[in-house]
């Protein structure tokens, strides 16, 4: 083997590795300022100037065009209270009482992080649109079928499901420990 | 083995230099897609954009309660300005975020007292109308979004001309 091959296959090769790194580096979310609330996550780290490549570079793959916490604050939830992943096959609960912000609304995600089709064209529930029960609490039924009576919105038949809870303009106790929150709860009731 | 240690060496430099450029890379790059997907009824103007649903998701997690007004621009050739008339007793918000991605203005409808306001965006160095607002960046392109929120996407009816109040467009008088 002449010494050009070697020097053309480690290029390659390192070619190779370094993209793949950079993919795998910025592919884990944001790690700086993470906060964790029950099955949500959140890192008030989107929406500012980042201060090195790599944030920037997570924050653009995972929230591109986000605004910044004292703005919105989004929470993230990819399992229900018991930690277990959250399967459009299955019946959950999602529960809680109004949450301290101008606006809140919840979205349900495929993994990657777009809307899936449903007959109803419901992809969210809000502050707005949910009914409060004589303790204050709301409940939304996540469920692949309509539910008898209450609020719906639709699961993803055959594939697992992600939460987006945003929060807009969060009152100044949520923004003081975001981590103690009472936000909401993601029970599952069957499948 | 000693014919590959500079072979590998030369590789190690080789997989750093590479991911160093493509993380540097990767803002730029997610920013130019979303300027073109955004950007279909032009650079330096408004699009008043449908809401999301399945089969219109221009960005990732895009809010279906949202109604996202974009503009897409390109400073390079002189400054923008932006007039956003926020709408009674909603959310709304301009947010302006540059060619890296950092987020480089936001305001919304209270910081504003409800009342419309410009924004003029220009680089260092341009001229822009005396007195006016100005947001000063390093980058010719970027994208400022109004979102207005909807209690339910059927309200688009009657608010779409209100958020049609809010517009951009270069600058080309000083005065």
């Amino acid at each position: 083997m002449k010494s050009w091959h070697r020097y053309a296959m480690t290029l390659v090769g390192g070619l190779a590795v370094g993209l793949g790194a950079a993919w795998a580096i910025t592919g884990r979310g944001l790690s700086d300022g993470q906060i964790v609330n029950g099955p949500w996550t959140t890192s008030l780290g989107y929406g500012t100037k980042a201060t090195d490549p790599v944030t920037r570079a997570a924050v653009a793959r995972a929230g591109l065009l986000a605004l910044p916490a004292k703005e919105t604050v989004y929470w993230s939830a990819k399992s229900d209270a018991a930690g277990a992943p959250l399967d459009g096959n299955c019946r959950y609960s999602l529960s809680g009482a109004p949450l301290d912000a101008r606006w809140w609304s919840v979205t349900l995600y495929d993994a990657a992080g777009y809307l899936v089709a449903n007959d109803a064209k419901i992809w969210s529930v809000n502050g707005a649109n949910v009914a409060l029960d004589d303790k204050g609490q709301w409940r939304v039924a996540i469920a692949p079928d309509r539910p008898a009576s209450g609020a719906w919105l639709p699961g993803t038949k055959g594939q697992v499901f992600h939460l987006t809870l945003r929060m807009y303009n969060p009152g100044g106790g949520f923004r003081a420990d975001p981590a103690k929150a009472v936000l909401p709860r993601i029970v599952k009731e069957g499948c | 083995m000693r014919n590959w240690l500079g072979p590998v060496v030369f590789g190690l430099i080789v997989a750093v230099a590479t991911a160093c450029a493509a993380i540097a890379a990767i803002p730029y790059g997610l920013m130019n897609v979303a300027i073109d997907r955004l950007g279909q009824g032009g650079i330096n103007r408004m699009a008043y954009g449908n809401l999301a649903n399945p089969d219109r998701q221009p960005v990732v997690r895009p809010s279906p309660d949202l109604a996202y007004s974009s503009c897409p621009y390109d400073l390079s050739a002189g400054p923008l300005a932006i007039d956003v008339a926020p709408v009674p007793g909603r959310y709304s918000s301009l947010s302006i975020f540059d060619a890296a991605t950092d987020v480089i203005f936001v305001r919304n409808d209270l910081e504003a007292a409800g009342k419309p306001y410009r924004i003029i965006v220009a680089r260092e160095g341009q001229a822009v109308p005396a007195g006016a607002e100005t947001v000063r960046t390093d980058h010719d392109r970027g994208i400022a979004l109004v979102r207005l929120l909807l209690k339910d996407p059927s309200e688009i009816g009657q608010l779409d001309a209100a958020r049609r109040q809010s517009s951009c467009a270069m600058v080309t008088k000083l005065k």
